[in-house]
C-alpha cells in the first residue's frame, strides 16, 4: 500500500502540467483532481480509469482482481476498435467470494492467471487491483512477479484500486504501470526514422484508422499507439520511437513526459479533431521527426497532403456551413479536448454558447478563450438542472456531449449528439470532421424535435381556448374573423376538407350536386354527403348568381 | 443419418442428410432442367430496370397479391358479435381457406360454416343449401346469431340472400325472430377490407333498420356514447383491448362494434369456446343511439360510416393511427366528441412515447423503408415513419385505390422526408420485388409473405401486417395508443440493431464494431 501511496504522490508532482507547476507544495499533495464530494453524482473510479486506458491493448488478457461488480458491470462497454485480436474484449475476473475475502484472494488470483495462460496463451496479462482485495491486503505485485517468473511471460500489476481517487488518476496510474513494467522491455524488429508513438489515443469507433492512411501515405509509422488498437509487443518496444504525440492531454501526460526524460523522445500535445488541428498535428509530427533526423522532404510532402486534404474537407463541409450558420451549440465533454472541438464547430459555422472545462487544463482554457472570446461561457460544473435550463431558455440549439448528459438534453427535447466514448461514429481527422458536421446537421434537421417540444395538443388547445375567450368579444365586432372561423369548419372529416374550400369550389364552378363537389374537391362525399347537400341547398342565391 | 425412432428429425434437418441430398441430386438428372447459366442470367435480368418496366406494364396477371377476398373480411367482422356464427353461402373450399388463414395468424380455432354449394346448386341456385345449412348449423352449434355472407360462386349465379333467408325461416330452418343479418360479399370486387365493410354494414342495417322488414325500425334517441369500429386488423386483439383501456381511462361510455378481441384470444383452461366475448346483440342495436361513431380505418368503413351518418350520428375516421401525432389526433377526437378531459395517465403515456422517440430516433432518421399492406395500415405506418424522420420510399397496397393513392401522396408531400417517395395502388409483391431491386431501401415492412422478398432482395423484413404466420403472438400487443406507438418503434429498432449486429459480426473482419452498446 505504501508504495501505491508513493506512486500517487509522484503523479501529483507533474512538471509537465503547468497547473500543477504553479501549485504550492501543500496543494500539490492534495492531488490535481478535485476531491470527490460525498453525495454528489460521481464519475468512474481509479480502477475504471486504469482499465479504460489500457484495455484497448487488444492482444492482452485483462484480468480484474475483485468481486464481481468492478468487471461485471463494465466489461466490453467501450467500442475501441481492434484490427486483430479480440482477446481484450473477453472479461476475465477473479469474481471474489466471501471465503476469498476472509482468507485472502491471492491464491485465487494465481490460479486465474494460470488458467488464462493455459487457455488463451496471451503475450501478456494485465492484472487490475480493485478496492476489496486492496483492503484485505492482497499483494498483487508479488503475485504478478511470481507468475511472470513461473510462466516466463509478462504479468503486469495495475495497481489502481477504485478508492484512491478519480478516473483521471486511474489513467495516470495505468501509465505508471506501463512505464514501470512494460515500456522498454522488448526491442522492435526494425526501426525507421519515421517511427512515432501516439499516447492517449484509444481508437474509439476506429477513428484512428481515419488518420492512419494519411500517416501511411507520408511514410510515418505508428510504432506504438497507447493504447488504441495496440499490441503488447508494440508498447513494450515503444521506447525506440523518434517522436510522440500526446493525444488526450490529461490522461497520460506522465507517460509522454517520462518517455521524453528516459528515452529522449520529444512530444507535443495535439489533436486530430477539427480540420486545423489535424493539419497542425501532422505538421508538428513532421517537424519533430525531421528534427530527430528524418529526411527534410517530409515537411514538404506533409504540406502537400495537408493542402489536398483540407481542400477536400472544406468542399465537403461547404454545403452544410450555410445550413448550420448561426445555430447555437453547447458543448459538454469528458475526455475529448474541448478547445479542439470548439475550433471544429466554429469551422462548421456553429456558434458556441458554452463549453465545459471540467477536465480541461488552464492551458486548454486559455485556448478556448482565444477561440471563443474573453467572455467565453466556460462551464466548470453543471448540474443536470442547469443544463436543462440552458435548453429550456432556448439558449442553445444542440448539445454535443457524452452519453451521460444526453438524457438531460433529450428530456428538454433538444437535439443532441454523442461525441464521447460510446458514440457510434468516428469524428477524427478530416473525414471525421465532415462526418461530425453531417451528424450535427442530421440531428438538427430531425423532425422529432419540433414534435417533442410541442406540448400535448390538448394542453395547447386549453391555452388557445383561454385566449379565445378573451378574444371572443373582439372578434364579435370583427366580421372577417368570424367569417374565417365559419369557413374553417370541417365538412369532410375523412379527407379534412373545410367548408371554405367547398364553398369556393361551388362558387367557382357553379356546382349543383354532391358528385360535382367530389370531383372538384378532396371531399369524399361518403359520410359527409348530407353535409354537402345542406351546403348546396343553403347556398344564398347571390352566390349562385355570381357563379352563373 | 437416416430417420431413427430414438431421435426423430423433422424436415428442417432430416433432408440435409447425405442420403436425401443424394436422392435429390439424382432426381435432378431426370428433371431435364435448364442450363444453370441461363437460369442465373434470367435471375439477374429480373433485377434490372428493364425488367421492372415490363413488370409494371403487366395488365392481366397478379403475382403474389397482398390482399385477400371479401368473405374473409366478412367472417372477421362477424365473429366480433356475441355468439355469432359466420355462415358463408357458397363453396365450402373458400370457407376452409378463411378459417385456416385466420387460425394460422391468431393461433386460435376459427369457427365458420359454409352452405357447401355443389355443382347442382351452382346450376339451380343455392336455396336448398341455404335452408339446410341454416337449419344444421343452428341446431349443431347453437349460435345467438348467424351472419351470412357469400363467396364468388353464390354471387355469380346471383342468389338473393334476403329472399333465401326469408324462405329458410318460413321453412323453419331457424325461428322467425332469430337474427340472420346478411351481406353480399362478391370477392371479385374489392378485397377483405371491403368485405369487412359490407358485413358490418349488413349487421348494423339488420338491427337498426327493422331486421329485413320483420321489425320496426329503431328510433334513435341520442345518448353520449361513442361507437368504435376497428376495421380489418391483424392486431385486433391488442388494439381493441388498448382502445377499451383508453376509453375506460377517459370514462367514455362506448360500444366496440365487431369486437373480436376475445374470440381470437381465448384462454386455455380446459373449456373450448366456440364463441367468446364480442359485441352483444343488444349493444349492437343500441349503438344507433350513440352520439358518434369513430372508424379507426377509413377504407374498411367506406360504406358503413356513411350509413351510420345517415342515422344522424357524427362520424370520424382515421387511417390506422400509429405514433405520436396520429394518436394525439385520436385522443383529441375522443375528448372533443365526448367532452371528457384527457386524464393525466394518458399524458404520461404520451410523455413516455416522446421520451422513447427522442432516445432512439437518430437510428431511424434518414433510413429508407418500403411498406406494403392494407391501405389504412400503410398510411398509418408511413405517417409514423415520416414523424421519425424516416423515408417511406415505396408504399404499396394491392387493395388501395386511386383515392388512397391521392391521400397517400398528400401525406408524403406534407413532409420533407416524403420527397421522392411514391404510393403504388393496385400493385402486388412482384412489383415490389422490382422496386426493391431497382430502388433499394434499408428495410421492408410487411406481412409474412415479405420473407420471400427479404430472401430475394436482401432487404430486412420488419413484420407488421396481416397475415403473420411465421411469428407468434404479435397480435396480442397493440399498435394503437401511445403504448402501441412504442411497440412499433421497438419492432423497427430491433430490426435496425439486428442488422447492425449482423453486418459487424464477421469474425476478424468486421467485428471491430460488434459492440454491446448501440
Ligand atoms: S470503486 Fe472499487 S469496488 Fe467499486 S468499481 Fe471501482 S474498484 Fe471496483
Ligand atoms: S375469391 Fe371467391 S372463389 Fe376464391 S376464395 Fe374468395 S370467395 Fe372463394
Amino acid at each position: 500500500m505504501s508504495s501505491l501511496a508513493a506512486t500517487v504522490q509522484k503523479i501529483f508532482d507533474e512538471p509537465g502540467c503547468p497547473t500543477n507547476g504553479s501549485k504550492s507544495e501543500a496543494e500539490r499533495k492534495q492531488g490535481c483532481t478535485k476531491q470527490l464530494q460525498p453525495g454528489s453524482a460521481a464519475g468512474g473510479c481509479a480502477f475504471d480509469g486504469a482499465k479504460v486506458a489500457l484495455q484497448p491493448f487488444t492482444d492482452v488478457a485483462h484480468l480484474v482482481h475483485g468481486p464481481i461488480a468492478c468487471e461485471g458491470n463494465s466489461w466490453d462497454s467501450r467500442s475501441a476498435a481492434s484490427s486483430g485480436s479480440d482477446l481484450w474484449r473477453t472479461a476475465f475476473t477473479t469474481d471474489l467470494s466471501e471465503t476469498d475475502i476472509v482468507f485472502g484472494g491471492e491464491k485465487r488470483l494465481c490460479k486465474a492467471i494460470k488458467e488464462i495462460m493455459d487457455k488463451c496463451d496471451p503475450p501478456a496479462i494485465f492484472v487490475y487491483q480493485t478496492c476489496i482485495p486492496a483492503m484485505i491486503g492482497d499483494d498483487i505485485n508479488a503475485v504478478c512477479k511470481a507468475a511472470s517468473q513461473r510462466f516466463e511471460r509478462p504479468v503486469i500489476p495495475i495497481n489502481s484500486p477504485g478508492f484512491v481517487g478519480s478516473k483521471n488518476l486511474g489513467n495516470k496510474l495505468a501509465g505508471e504501470a506501463l512505464l514501470d513494467y512494460v515500456i522498454g522491455t522488448q526491442e522492435p524488429d526494425y526501426t525507421t526514422p519515421y517511427d512515432i508513438n501516439l499516447i492517449g489515443e484509444y481508437n474509439v469507433s476506429g477513428e484512428l484508422w481515419q488518420v492512419k492512411p494519411l500517416l501511411d501515405e507520408l511514410g510515418i509509422r505508428i510504432l506504438s499507439c497507447i493504447s488504441g488498437d495496440g499490441k503488447y509487443r508494440e508498447v513494450a518496444s515503444s521506447h525506440r520511437a523518434r517522436a510522440a504525440m500526446l493525444v488526450c492531454s490529461k490522461s497520460m501526460i506522465n507517460v509522454a513526459r517520462k518517455m521524453e526524460q528516459r528515452y529522449g523522445i520529444p512530444f507535443f500535445e495535439g489533436a486530430f479533431y477539427g480540420i486545423r488541428d489535424t493539419s497542425e498535428a501532422l505538421r508538428q509530427l513532421a517537424r519533430l521527426l525531421v528534427e530527430r533526423g528524418a529526411p527534410t522532404d517530409l515537411l514538404a510532402r506533409t504540406d502537400a497532403v495537408i493542402v489536398r486534404e483540407e481542400a477536400r474537407a472544406w468542399a465537403a463541409i461547404e454545403p452544410y456551413r450555410q445550413r448550420l450558420k448561426g445555430k447555437k451549440a453547447l458543448l459538454i465533454t469528458g475526455g475529448v479536448k474541448s478547445w479542439s472541438v470548439v475550433a471544429s464547430l466554429q469551422e462548421a459555422g456553429l456558434e458556441l454558447v458554452g463549453t465545459s472545462v471540467k477536465k480541461s487544463t488552464s492551458e486548454d482554457k486559455q485556448r478556448i478563450k482565444e477561440l471563443m472570446g474573453q467572455d467565453a461561457n466556460m462551464i466548470e460544473e453543471m448540474t443536470p438542472r442547469e443544463m436543462y435550463n440552458i435548453f429550456k431558455d432556448a439558449k442553445a440549439d444542440i448539445m454535443l456531449s457524452g452519453g451521460k448528459s444526453q438524457f438531460v438534453a433529450l428530456k428538454a427535447a433538444m437535439p443532441w449528439l454523442d461525441i464521447n466514448q460510446e458514440r457510434c461514429h468516428a469524428y477524427m481527422g478530416y473525414v471525421g470532421m465532415v462526418k461530425l458536421v453531417e451528424e450535427i446537421d442530421k440531428s438538427l434537421s430531425s423532425p422529432i424535435w419540433v414534435q417533442l417540444r410541442r406540448p400535448a395538443p390538448w394542453e395547447a388547445l386549453a391555452k388557445a381556448m383561454q385566449q379565445m375567450q378573451s378574444a371572443a368579444a373582439a372578434s364579435a365586432c370583427e366580421p372577417a374573423l368570424t367569417e374565417t372561423a365559419r369557413r374553417a369548419r370541417e365538412i369532410c372529416v375523412c379527407n379534412t376538407v373545410d367548408l371554405g374550400t367547398i364553398e369556393d369550389a361551388i362558387c367557382a364552378h357553379g356546382l349543383r350536386s354532391v358528385a360535382a363537389v367530389r370531383e372538384h374537391t378532396n371531399a369524399v362525399g361518403g359520410c359527409c354527403q348530407r353535409r354537402i347537400e345542406e351546403i348546396l341547398a343553403s347556398k344564398p342565391s347571390a352566390m349562385r348568381q355570381a357563379a352563373e | 443419418m437416416a430417420q431413427s425412432a430414438e431421435h426423430v428429425l423433422d424436415h428442417l434437418e432430416l433432408f440435409r442428410g447425405p442420403e436425401y441430398q443424394q436422392m435429390l441430386a439424382k432426381k435432378k438428372i431426370f428433371e431435364n432442367s435448364r442450363d444453370p447459366v441461363e437460369v442465373e442470367r434470367i435471375k439477374e435480368w429480373t433485377k434490372t430496370a428493364e425488367y421492372r418496366e415490363k413488370n409494371f406494364a403487366r395488365e392481366a396477371l397478379t403475382v403474389n397479391p397482398a390482399k385477400a377476398c371479401q368473405p374473409l373480411g366478412a367472417v372477421f367482422a362477424s365473429v366480433g358479435f356475441e355468439g355469432t356464427l359466420p355462415f358463408v353461402h357458397g363453396s365450402q373450399g373458400c370457407v376452409a381457406y378463411y378459417r385456416s388463414h385466420l387460425s394460422r395468424h391468431f393461433k386460435e380455432p376459427s369457427s365458420c360454416v359454409s352452405s357447401s354449394m355443389t355443382e347442382d346448386a351452382a346450376v339451380f341456385g343455392g336455396l336448398n343449401n341455404m335452408i339446410d345449412g341454416l337449419a344444421n348449423c343452428y341446431s349443431m352449434y347453437k349460435p345467438k346469431m348467424i351472419a351470412v355472407s357469400t363467396t364468388c360462386m353464390a354471387e355469380v349465379i346471383g342468389d338473393d340472400l334476403n329472399a333465401f333467408i326469408k324462405t329458410s325461416k318460413e321453412k323453419g330452418s331457424v325461428p322467425a325472430e332469430f337474427d340472420v343479418p346478411f351481406a353480399h360479399t362478391p370477392a371479385f370486387v374489392g378485397s377483405h377490407v371491403t368485405g369487412y365493410d359490407n358485413a358490418l354494414k349488413g349487421i348494423l342495417e339488420h338491427f337498426w333498420d327493422g331486421k329485413a322488414g320483420t321489425a320496426p325500425k329503431l328510433e334513435r334517441k341520442p345518448n353520449g356514447a361513442i361507437n368504435i369500429i376497428g376495421g380489418f386488423d391483424g392486431y385486433t386483439v391488442g388494439n381493441l383491448r388498448e382502445i377499451k383501456r383508453i376509453l375506460a381511462l377517459m370514462g367514455i361510455q362506448h360500444t366496440i362494434l365487431a369486437d373480436n378481441s376475445e374470440v381470437f384470444d381465448t384462454p386455455t383452461d380446459g373449456e373450448f369456446r366456440m364463441y367468446d366475448g364480442g359485441t352483444t346483440l343488444e349493444d349492437a342495436a343500441n349503438a344507433v343511439h350513440a352520439k358518434a361513431t369513430i372508424s379507426m380505418q377509413q377504407w374498411c368503413t367506406e360504406k358503413t360510416l356513411p350509413f351510420v351518418a345517415e342515422h344522424g350520428q357524427d362520424v370520424v375516421s382515421f387511417n390506422y393511427p400509429v405514433g405520436l401525432s396520429a394518436t394525439d389526433d385520436f385522443i383529441m377526437a375522443l375528448s372533443r366528441i365526448s367532452g371528457k378531459e384527457i386524464p393525466e395517465q394518458l399524458a404520461r403515456e404520451r410523455g413516455r412515447l416522446v421520451d422513447a422517440i427522442a432516445d432512439s430516433s437518430a437510428h431511424v432518421h434518414g433510413k429508407k423503408f418500403a411498406i406494403y399492406g392494407d391501405p389504412d395500415l400503410c398510411y398509418g405506418l408511413a405517417a409514423f415513419l415520416l414523424e421519425l424522420g424516416a423515408e417511406p420510399t415505396h408504399v404499396l397496397s394491392t387493395n388501395g385505390n386511386k383515392a388512397w393513392q391521392e391521400k397517400m401522396q398528400l401525406l408524403l408531400a406534407s413532409s420533407p422526408f416524403g420527397k421522392g417517395c411514391q404510393a403504388y395502388p393496385g400493385r402486388d409483391l412482384w412489383h415490389m420485388r422490382s422496386l426493391l431491386f431497382t430502388e433499394p431501401v434499408d428495410f421492408l415492412v410487411g406481412n409474412t409473405y415479405g420473407k420471400y422478398l427479404e430472401r430475394d432482395t436482401g432487404t430486412p423484413l420488419i413484420r407488421i401486417g396481416f397475415p403473420i404466420f411465421d411469428r407468434h403472438h404479435h397480435h396480442r400487443s397493440p399498435l394503437w395508443g401511445y403504448q402501441g406507438g412504442l411497440n412499433v418503434l421497438v419492432k423497427i429498432l430491433d430490426k435496425i440493431f439486428d442488422e447492425i449486429d449482423r453486418k459487424t459480426n464477421v469474425l476478424g473482419k468486421t467485428d471491430y464494431s460488434f459492440d454491446i452498446i448501440r
